[in-house]
């Protein structure tokens, strides 16, 4: 009796969610199928292709994607070099303080993100940081550091130190253990974590909108005008789906490597 | 012996960890630091003096008056709306390993891969007038759909959106962290629903409940892309005010005095924040 009542609440659970969370996604979809869509009809009034090869002909979509791509890249690179050593620091070495450094990159949660932003912008106005790319770059590892110190910091707590005091005691070197045993164990977690800044840095956008403008624009910040001055709706929808449909892909092979309690930890949970 | 070779050791770790450091504080604490020193005092021909006039500014106009209070009442109608609606999924996913309930993890984790731009540009296609929303409506008869895009509404509709997996994901998982066993022994000396929930689940869940509710008020606070895409002209929320100040109407420094009291409000819980994630450090 207990479960059937359960079971009722996690179907209309499930119908409601449903409709609420795949229902915008679906339009979008659908729109960018379209090449007429009039109301009162469920679905486009006239279906067809065109629109996708006229969206990727726009000069500014164009010449956005590859912005995005570099900025993406430089980032997540750039992250990693900063904080990968220093989650192998977290996890593996002992020195005074730790679990406050520690815990200090989860105090820049507590900072309102687009005030933040504001701040970083005046200061990057006066050393002519805006509108360059080095400026987006550093606006977007601010948003980077607590993931790829995080996830890799509770990757290496994971390894399995007996593994590798084996392989010393046989005669292994410390660099070969860390290539051999340490770097196989952890790599699921760091590709994850990577993959998760990559992802996150290419469709951020309020950073770069206020940085970026006038010369740096990438593709989300090209989604801003698009959904605001939308005379035709399938550009947007268009760049919606093909922005979107991608890091779908990506991050639910990235799921595997993560488990939700992870994420949950990277709060302070 | 311990001590030599511990020496080096902590030394290495201050040096790998040193990077990430500088980073956080020259790219986060110091701007912060340096919009709230240049907000409260005034450079004049005497030297530096303390003042509050940028803000009497702030305080003096109606319209950003306006705009806090209207942030500020976002702010707590979409956090209340969020745990309306996020608690019982989440209590529903710890009990229930029904392929349901897998669903509906999934489903509520989906806005995840959704960023805040397309969320947005989609939501306006859903629930926008003669949208599918009002079309689906259509169809079982119900006439008379009146679209929240470009009103409060619509901000709280796609804040929501755009929280519930935080929000599920933070709970569940504090509600996981209640052994089995323990609701189990309080069933079996007779215990009801009620009194599982209020003598077992509750006291588990007040920490990554204080959590949740710490980081959406701070997080809603300071969005920027939801408001300023679904919502009206006016009132506007502190991020879209701040784009308008700084990029409009080009004045830094008041975009700067609402950045710094966005921090100072947001401050009473993010300090809750840290608390609450520093006690359980201290446990450990």
């Amino acid at each position: 009796m207990k479960t059937l009542r359960r079971e009722a609440f996690g179907i209309v659970t499930l119908v409601v969610l449903g409709i609420v969370i795949l229902g915008p996604m679906a339009t979008v979809t659908l729109w960018a199928f379209a090449e007429r869509w009039r109301y009162p009809s469920l679905v486009p009034t006239v279906w067809g292709l065109s629109y996708w090869s006229e969206t990727f002909g726009r000069a500014d979509i164009l010449s956005a994607l590859p912005v995005s791509l570099a900025l993406s890249l430089t980032v997540t690179a750039l992250a990693a070099i900063i904080c990968l050593p220093a989650a192998y620091a977290f996890a593996r070495l002992k020195f005074r303080g730790r679990q406050f450094l520690l815990l200090s990159f989860l105090a820049t949660n507590a900072f309102p993100r687009f005030g933040l932003y504001v701040s970083i912008a005046v200061v990057f106005f006066r050393l002519n940081l805006v509108g360059t790319f080095a400026g987006v770059v550093l606006i977007q590892l601010v948003n980077t550091l607590l993931t790829m110190i995080w996830i890799p910091t509770s990757a290496f707590g994971n390894v399995d130190r007996a593994l590798e005091e084996a392989a010393l005691d046989v005669g292994a070197s410390p660099f070969r253990v860390f290539v051999q045993i340490t770097l196989p164990m952890v790599f699921p977690a760091l590709a994850a974590a990577l993959l998760l800044t990559f992802i996150s840095t290419f469709y951020e956008a309020q950073g770069a909108l206020l940085i970026g403008v006038p010369n740096i624009r990438t593709m989300p910040v090209i989604m801003y005008t698009l959904t605001n001055n939308a005379v035709v709706v399938q550009y947007g929808a268009v760049i919606s789906l093909a922005l979107w449909l991608p890091s779908l892909l990506l991050l639910s092979l990235a799921q595997r490597f993560l488990r939700g309690n992870t994420v949950a930890q990277g709060f302070g949970v | 012996m311990q001590s030599t070779r511990s020496q080096p050791q902590s030394f290495i770790g201050y040096l790998l960890i040193a990077p990430p450091l500088i980073v956080m504080l020259v790219l986060i604490f110091l701007p912060a630091g340096q919009a709230v020193v240049r907000t409260f005092f005034i450079e004049g021909e005497v030297g530096t003096t303390p003042t509050l006039a940028n803000y009497q500014i702030f305080f003096g106009n109606r319209v950003s008056v306006n705009n806090l209070l209207f942030t500020i009442q976002t702010t707590l109608i979409t956090v209340s709306a969020l745990f309306v609606v996020c608690f019982p999924i989440a209590l529903y996913l710890r009990f229930s390993t029904s392929r349901i309930a897998g669903a509906v993890q999934v489903l509520s984790l989906f806005p995840l891969v959704v960023p805040g731009v397309i969320l947005a540009f989609a939501l306006i296609r859903f629930i926008g007038p003669r949208g599918t929303l009002q079309t689906l409506l259509d169809l079982i008869g119900l006439t008379g759909y009146v679209s929240p895009y470009l009103k409060p509404s619509g901000i709280v509709i796609g804040l929501i959106w755009d929280h519930i997996p935080f929000t599920v994901l933070v709970l569940t998982a504090g509600l996981r962290q209640v052994d089995d066993a323990l609701v189990e022994s309080a069933r079996d000396v007779g215990a009801n629903d009620w009194q599982v929930f209020r003598s077992i689940l509750l006291p588990q869940i007040q920490r990554p409940a204080l959590i949740v509710f710490c980081l959406n008020i701070i997080g809603i606070f300071g969005a920027f892309t939801i408001p300023y895409l679904l919502g009206p002209a006016q009132p506007q929320m502190l991020g879209v005010m701040m784009l308008q100040t700084y990029t409009d109407f080009l004045d830094k420094t008041q975009a700067e005095t609402q950045a710094v009291l966005s921090f100072l409000i947001c401050a009473v819980v993010g300090i809750l924040y840290v608390r609450t994630i520093a006690r359980k450090a201290g446990d450990r």
